[in-house]
């Protein structure tokens, strides 16, 4: 039933990824900038059961590939996502300590950012993909960590709401 | 309570990393389809971007304006612009001051031997990975050049058309391997046949063993029959050393082309030759040593050098 559910947030991830592609790519924000969706999927994994944090993080991953701004082959960041949105789902899922707190769940996304671009640099270096100097890629981690930790509490709420609209109010902070 | 996990659970997940796993082997190896999806999705998001870029301008000029302490954007991007064709005239300037130059010299060099040529630009410079040496010039049948027409530089032989197309030609440089011309000495008159070496180096081969070919002999073009493919009296390199090898069956030298293949801008391919042979005429001034000016210091024996006196 909940994997039936899901399918109804298609058009808010689509939603998010126009809103990224159209305009926050657009805004040139120092220091890397933010990706909206990346951030919008770890909060909504954050807030579903492990199997929906997957499927949340293989919707959006695909999401990504297909942007071309994306340097990586298709199913790269499909992969990264499955895995980042699925270990946020098992540690959130059934600790309330973690589900129930905002501050928690900001800090669970802004570290989820920073690991799986993490694991996307180090994905691309396997696949041979030129990253650039050290110093931007740090910079860069530091900038998404940065503006993730802005952005996540300013969106929590509304994410948390179309997540209780679709999957019940159990998940509403 | 934490989560364990069901079979369905885990084979979901099994079933994303795999199909993730499969879409970059597929992208890895070049699928169509999946190129054709980022295009697809780039070429459908083009108009809402264009629309984003114009509801975000203002904001993203404020964010700049902030970045960049005061600075208008505006007037950072006008003297960007500025700046940017500031440099391009100035580069453009340069590249004609150069053709230009060029140009002069080899409509000189035309213009002495009364040769009527088409002027023409190189448009690319050929592969040498290939092991043959050309260019592509932007004169074609249109401008009445035609395969075997000779191709002259400021500085003496280039080469000679190879293949005529409507607006465009290729010409193979004298320094192809597989490049030949029948060549005289200019003054003492020995023949003979230069090839093209790969380099700026070419190997003369004297027809004749009993003459003497000596070090810093010019070589020119013999001129084929109705000037095609080579017409008379083009200088085409210097003699730089001989090989006066006993019992070798012919003379053979290492000639210096007078043209660099590598800096070709400017070319002239010869349409119709002169009625009479130039003979020596196009022969490349010797260049004349300047003096240097000597010093002459006479000292006399005996004298006391002056020593610094310390001051109080």
């Amino acid at each position: 039933m909940s994997l039936r559910r899901f399918f109804f947030s298609f058009p808010i991830f689509f939603t998010v990824f126009l809103l990224q592609e159209a305009f926050v790519t657009q805004m040139r924000l120092p220091a890397g900038g933010i990706n909206l969706l990346l951030v919008v999927a770890l909060i909504w994994a954050a807030l579903s059961t492990p199997e929906i944090g997957a499927l949340t993080g293989f919707g959006a991953g695909l999401m990504m590939d297909v942007s071309q701004t994306s340097p990586g082959p298709m199913g790269h960041w499909t992969l990264v996502l499955i895995v980042a949105c699925y270990v946020i789902a098992f540690l959130g899922y059934g600790d309330d300590n973690i589900r129930g707190n905002p501050i928690n769940i900001v800090f669970l996304t802004t570290i989820g950012v920073v690991a799986a671009q993490t694991v996307f640099l180090i994905l691309g270096i396997m696949l041979g993909q030129e990253i650039g100097s050290v110093k931007q890629v740090l910079l860069v981690l530091a900038g998404s960590a940065f503006w993730t930790a802005i952005i996540s509490p300013l969106i929590l709420k509304v994410v948390s709401y179309f997540h209780a609209i679709i999957f019940g109010e159990r998940s509403h902070i | 309570m934490r989560y364990g996990g069901d079979n369905r659970g885990r084979l979901l997940i099994i079933v994303l990393l795999v199909t993730s796993l499969f879409l970059i082997t597929l992208d890895l190896r070049g699928v169509q389809v999946i190129d054709g999806l980022r295009t697809g999705t780039q070429t459908a998001l083009t108009p809402v971007q264009k629309l984003g870029s114009w509801v975000v301008s203002p904001f993203r000029n404020f964010i700049s304006d902030v970045t960049h302490l005061g600075r208008t954007q505006n007037q950072m991007e006008k003297l960007r612009a500025e700046n940017d064709r500031l440099r391009l005239a100035l580069q453009n300037r340069e590249t004609a001051d150069a053709q230009l130059k060029q140009l002069k010299s080899v409509l000189n060099l035309a213009g002495t031997a009364g040769y009527k040529v088409v002027n023409a630009k190189v448009i690319s410079q050929g592969s040498s990975t290939s092991f043959s040496q050309t260019i592509t010039i932007d004169a074609g049948t249109t401008s009445g050049v035609h395969t075997n027409m000779t191709v002259l530089s400021g500085y003496g032989l280039v080469g000679v058309v190879k293949y005529a197309y409507a607006n465009s030609a290729l010409v193979q440089l004298a320094s192809d391997p597989a490049f030949k011309i029948g060549a005289r000495i200019a003054g003492t008159q020995q023949i003979g046949i230069l090839s093209g070496q790969g380099t700026r180096k070419g190997v003369l081969q004297l027809l004749d063993n009993t003459t003497q070919v000596r070090k810093g002999d010019v070589l020119l073009a013999r001129g084929s029959q109705n000037g095609r493919p080579f017409v008379p009296g083009v200088p085409i390199g210097e003699v730089t050393s001989v090989d006066n090898s006993p019992g070798a069956v012919t003379q053979t030298a290492d000639v210096k082309f007078y043209s660099n293949f590598s800096t070709l801008g400017i070319v002239a391919v010869v349409v119709s030759g002169s009625s009479a042979d130039p003979r020596d005429a196009l022969v490349p001034p010797k260049p004349q040593p300047t003096p240097l000016p000597t010093v002459t210091i006479y000292a006399t024996p005996g004298a006391v050098e002056p020593s610094p006196t310390p001051t109080r």
